[in-house]
Formats: C-alpha cells, sequence, structure tokens
C-alpha cells in the first residue's frame, strides 16, 4: 500500500495540473484582492468627484468592504475567496486525478504490475486529501500575502493582523466540505471510467443542489428537514459557523433553518465513506480489460 | 480432424515441481452467453518460452487477464508461483513481469520515470535496474523523453522494460513486437530467449507465426477459448509435418487410390490434395496414381509450418452440409 502512494506522489508532482492549480489560486487571491480594492477605490474616488452619485446610506458600506483587505479580516474574507474558487478547482482536480487512470489505460498497467484496487484507491484516495490540504493551506498563505500587500498599498491599517488561530480553524473546516465533493467527483470517475464524467456530476451537485434546496427552504421552511440530509446545507452550516454571520453564507435568508455544525460535520464524514465505498465496491467488481 | 480436441499428445512431462511458474486448471470465463475461455489448462516452467496463438477473439489476452487478476474467471483457477491468483493475488504477482496488449504508460512523465513510477510500485531493488533496463532495450538516449512523444515501436521497448523491473520468474508477453520493425522484432525475439536463459518462465501471445516457432519452446493453440493443440514445435507442425502437394485433377479417385496404400490423412485442395506421407514414399505414389491411369501434374515434397498448422486449426468452420452421395 504504502509503495502504491509512494508511487503515486511521485507521480502527481511531476503533474502540470496540480501546479497549475496552485499557481491559480495565488494568483487569483492577489487579482481578487487587488479588484475589490480598485474597484471600490475607484467608486470612492467617483462619489467624491461628483461623477457618480453617493448612495443612499453613504459611503460606508462601501468602506466597510474596503476594511475586508484588512489582514485582521483574512478568515472571513480571505479564505472565502480560496474556499469558493478551491472547491470547483478540487472537484476538477479529483475527477482528473482518477478519471485520466482509465482514459490512459494505466489503470490496467498499474494493476498488472501488482497494484491492488483497494491499493489504488486508497493512494488516491490519501493523495487527493493531502493535494487538497497543499491546496488549502498555500491559497490561505496567498490570501494572508495578498492582504498585507493590498492593505500596504492601499494603506489601510494592518489592525490586530492576522488571527493565524483562527485563519487555520476557518480554512480547515472549508477544507472539510470540498471532501465529500470530491469523494462524490471520484466515485462518478471510477464508475463512468472518466475524468469528465466526474467533474461534470460534481459541480453540477456542487451548484444545483445548493440552489434547489436554498428554493426550497425559501418556499417552506419544513422542506429544511430533507434537504438538511444533502451535502450543501451541511457544507453551508460548517462554513457559516466558521465565518460568523458575516462569512459567505450571512445572506441565505434560510440559515436559521441549517442543520447544527457537529451534525454537518458528521454528515459530510458519513457521504465521504459511501462514496468511497461505492467507488471501491464498483472497482473490486469490474474486469478490467482494454482501458480500464 | 476434430477442432474441439486436443490434436497432439503431449510429451512434454506433466512433472508438477517447483519450476512451475504458471499453471491454471480449468479456467473458464463467460461474458453473458459468451464463453471467452472454457476450460482452459495452461503452465509454463522456468526456463521456457510458451507461446500462447489463436485468432483475434480466441480469448488470449482474456486469459492473460485472468492469470494477472484484472479479470475474474467463471471458473477454474490460475496459480502463479504456486499461489492461487484469486486468493493471493499481491504475493503471486510480486514474481511476474507482464506487458500488455495495449502498452499504456503516463503521457506526461518520460520513459524513465514511467519506469520510476512503476518501480516504486515494485519495491526492492526495482528502482534501481531502471537505466539498465533503458539500455538494454535501447532506451536510454531517449529514457528523458516523455512517453506522448514516443513512436509504437518505443512504446513496446519500454512496456517490456517495465516488466523486468521486478526481476520476475514469469514474463508474461501480449504482442511485444506490434509496431517494431524488423531488426526490431529480432532484437525482441532474441531478448526473449535471454529471458528463457535466466531462467525465467515467459508467457508469449503473439499473432507473429514466424516469431512464436522461432522462440517457443512449446505452443498452445487456443480457439474460441478452447485448447485445440499444444506441444513442442515439432510436435504441432506433425514432427517436421512432411507432406507431399499434389497437384491432380480427378482429385477423387486419386485419393480412392492413395487411401489403398494405406494413406490417411489426405486433404482436398483447390488443385489437387495434399497427402500426409514419409518424403520417401513420392515414388511410391507417383507410381501407384499413373498404375491406375492418373497422371498429377506434380508432386511437391512440403514441411509443415506453424503458420499451415495453425491456419488448418484455426479455419472458420465450413457450414454442415449433406454428405455427397
Amino acid at each position: 500500500m504504502l509503495r502504491l502512494l509512494r508511487s503515486e506522489l511521485y507521480r502527481l508532482v511531476r503533474r502540470w495540473m496540480p501546479w497549475i492549480m496552485l499557481g491559480l489560486i495565488v494568483v487569483t487571491a492577489f487579482v481578487f484582492y487587488f479588484l475589490i480594492w480598485a474597484s471600490i477605490t475607484a467608486q470612492l474616488q467617483a462619489v467624491k468627484n461628483g461623477t457618480i452619485p453617493a448612495p443612499p446610506e453613504g459611503t460606508a458600506q462601501l468602506t466597510e468592504t474596503l476594511r475586508q483587505i484588512a489582514p485582521n479580516r483574512v478568515a472571513q474574507f480571505g479564505v472565502g475567496i480560496v474556499a469558493g474558487l478551491g472547491s470547483v478547482m478540487l472537484i476538477v482536480f479529483a475527477a482528473s486525478h482518477v478519471g485520466t487512470e482509465f482514459g490512459w489505460g494505466t489503470f490496467r498497467t498499474l494493476l498488472a504490475h501488482g497494484a491492488s484496487r483497494s491499493g489504488f484507491l486508497v493512494a488516491k484516495t490519501v493523495s487527493l486529501v493531502l493535494y487538497a490540504l497543499v491546496f488549502i493551506v498555500v491559497g490561505t498563505l496567498a490570501a494572508i500575502g495578498a492582504s498585507y500587500a493590498v492593505s500596504a498599498v492601499a494603506g489601510i491599517s494592518f489592525g490586530t493582523g492576522v488571527d493565524l488561530a483562527e485563519v487555520a480553524r476557518v480554512a480547515a473546516k472549508s477544507g472539510y466540505t470540498f471532501l465529500p465533493y470530491m469523494a462524490l467527483a471520484l466515485a462518478i470517475a471510477v464508475w463512468s471510467k472518466s475524468a469528465g464524467a466526474g467533474i461534470a456530476a460534481g459541480l453540477v451537485v456542487y451548484f444545483a443542489e445548493g440552489l434547489v434546496a436554498t428554493i426550497l427552504v425559501s418556499l417552506n421552511k419544513d422542506y429544511a428537514q430533507i434537504v438538511n440530509w444533502g451535502l450543501s446545507r451541511n457544507a453551508s452550516a460548517l462554513t457559516r459557523t466558521v465565518s460568523g454571520q458575516a462569512g459567505p453564507t450571512s445572506q441565505d435568508p434560510t440559515a436559521s433553518t441549517l442543520p447544527d455544525p457537529t451534525r454537518a460535520a458528521i454528515v459530510l464524514g458519513v457521504y465521504c465513506v459511501i462514496f468511497i465505498v461505492l467507488a471501491y465496491w464498483r472497482l473490486r467488481s469490474r474486469d478490467v480489460t482494454v482501458g480500464g | 480432424m476434430n477442432p474441439t480436441q486436443p490434436v497432439m499428445l503431449r510429451s512434454y512431462a506433466r512433472r508438477v515441481t517447483e519450476d512451475q511458474v504458471l499453471r491454471t486448471k480449468g479456467l473458464v470465463k463467460k461474458f453473458g452467453s459468451i464463453t471467452a475461455v472454457d476450460g482452459l489448462d495452461l503452465e509454463v516452467r522456468r526456463g521456457e518460452v510458451v507461446g500462447l496463438l489463436g485468432p483475434n477473439g480466441a480469448g488470449k489476452s482474456t486469459t492473460i487477464g485472468m492469470v494477472l487478476g484484472l479479470i475474474s474467471p467463471t471458473g477454474g483457477t490460475a496459480e502463479v508461483l504456486g499461489r492461487d491468483v484469486r486468493v493471493r493475488r499481491e504475493d503471486a504477482l510480486a514474481g511476474v513481469g507482464a506487458m500488455l496488449e495495449v502498452t499504456s504508460f503516463y503521457p506526461y512523465l518520460s520513459g524513465r520515470d514511467n519506469l520510476a513510477a512503476v518501480a516504486l510500485l515494485r519495491g526492492g531493488g526495482a528502482l534501481a535496474r531502471v537505466d539498465p533496463l533503458l539500455a538494454r532495450l535501447g532506451l536510454a538516449q531517449r529514457g528523458g523523453s516523455k512517453f506522448r512523444t514516443y513512436s509504437l515501436g518505443m512504446r513496446q521497448r519500454l512496456g517490456i522494460a517495465s516488466t523486468l523491473l521486478a526481476d520476475p520468474a514469469l514474463v508474461i508477453l501480449d504482442e511485444p513486437a506490434n509496431g517494431l520493425d524488423p531488426a526490431g522484432q529480432r532484437e525482441i525475439r532474441e531478448l526473449i530467449r535471454e529471458l528463457a536463459g535466466e531462467n525465467r518462465g515467459v508467457l508469449l501471445a503473439s499473432h507473429l507465426l514466424y516469431e512464436v516457432e522461432h522462440v517457443c519452446d512449446r505452443v498452445l493453440v487456443i480457439k474460441k477459448g478452447k485448447l485445440i493443440a499444444s506441444g513442442t514445435i515439432a510436435e504441432v507442425t506433425r514432427g517436421g509435418g512432411n507432406y507431399f502437394e499434389i497437384v491432380i485433377d480427378d482429385k477423387r479417385r486419386a485419393a480412392e487410390v492413395l487411401r489403398g496404400l494405406g494413406i490417411k490423412e489426405i486433404r482436398e485442395m483447390p488443385t489437387g490434395l495434399d497427402v500426409v506421407a514419409d518424403p520417401t514414399h513420392g515414388a511410391e505414389i507417383n507410381r501407384a496414381l499413373a498404375s491406375a491411369g492418373l497422371y498429377a501434374s506434380a508432386i511437391v515434397p512440403r514441411a509443415s509450418s506453424l503458420e499451415d498448422v495453425f491456419m488448418e486449426l484455426t479455419e472458420p468452420e465450413a457450414p454442415s452440409a449433406p454428405p455427397a452421395s
């Protein structure tokens, strides 16, 4: 098992995709911070010059948004950026990480060289979790760096600076919510022997399930009893608690019906197990002919 | 010839010793209503090269898949180095190097990195064998190039190199000469003999009958998943395979005359008859035909090649017709 994991990591670090994704999250963090600062500053300047009318509530909200750039807000704002983009990127990566083995026919090659099916799945899962961890750490560090850099350029006070413990806690909880989506993408890729199908299914569930759940609960709060067993509501419950009322779901009018965070964590964990077990069940029962 | 029965007796001794690196017994694989492999028994010993022959769809790759645990048998057993593949697959395959019909590696990795990735999976001293094997297979110069830039022949060489990383007791090669030029094919033939010389057993599935004839100690011919012939090359080709090709018009009468001489194996061909007989009997055959007023345009002594026998054994069965009156 460990030999297979070593081989897996050897191949992983030599692939372009994971490095490109890490580069992308770093660049995105800086660009996002810069764009927020640039657009808010431009709006404030335009209001000041009279080019555009001042908002009825004054410029306080714009100023407040500008303060999100400060290092002491990284736990809410910076990690939110990493979580928003990261979840999509990691779903794509998870499906690709497994699905390409079938497309390239290398799954068959690995088995022919003595790898076990369970070992293959464990190595894939562990390497995915490790990569997600690295991705979150790099993305969060990039967000911290961007926050300091843009704050310095904008002349925004660093305040109390970054609360590293809080940032780590928020990032860890956000990262945890990615795992069931990654496991789902992995399972679909195994079942369909296709990276594309894994990506499509993962993204559809990620976006559509949350939307449908929100609509249903908006229509009738009793629907929360049902949709709170889905992925998105439990993920929201965790991310909401990590960022408090100012977090990414603070605009959600159905937030009061979100499940308990502890229960949410357990449900997401159970989903991970279910998806991995389903993937294994399919993998072990399948005859591996050409391709995989 | 009844294609459902093995036609050759096995002179090969059926000793069960530690030399045996592969043995299948009653191996069966059904895909729905289709029986791809039907009760196949085969064995490979250290130091010998066994050819697995059969037309497309005969079940060669399915058999190899079952030996490697890629495909679950419907019935029977496959033992590698005395270990049942279904029960102790990883232990069994630790001593096996296998190259599948379609050579697949990671396109973004170099040839060297692909071998290293397999070597890490294999463990032991496999990593140290990467560069020597690249050199042995003539890939040392291109070891750093991405696999996706490799020609078909280079891919095959890399596949063969990967089989040797684990210093295996059993090497399984499925169409290893695919895509190789004649010089490359010759190199592979020599390499296969070297492998046997290193006391490894080699199972070679190939469509290239010339390759099999010149490399294998024994051959197994399968058709529709069933073993229809097995033995040494000489046995399968009828001990050198002597027969006469007789070009003659009246095939029916000629066949009657030859049966009168005690000749049993007579095959009707488009231009005459093929007659299995000792090469010294040519004059006798000629005399008997002439005495009966039958004059052959030619009586040519021939030796069966493996290809002749293969074609004969695996030719599609003709639809049954009513007996001639």
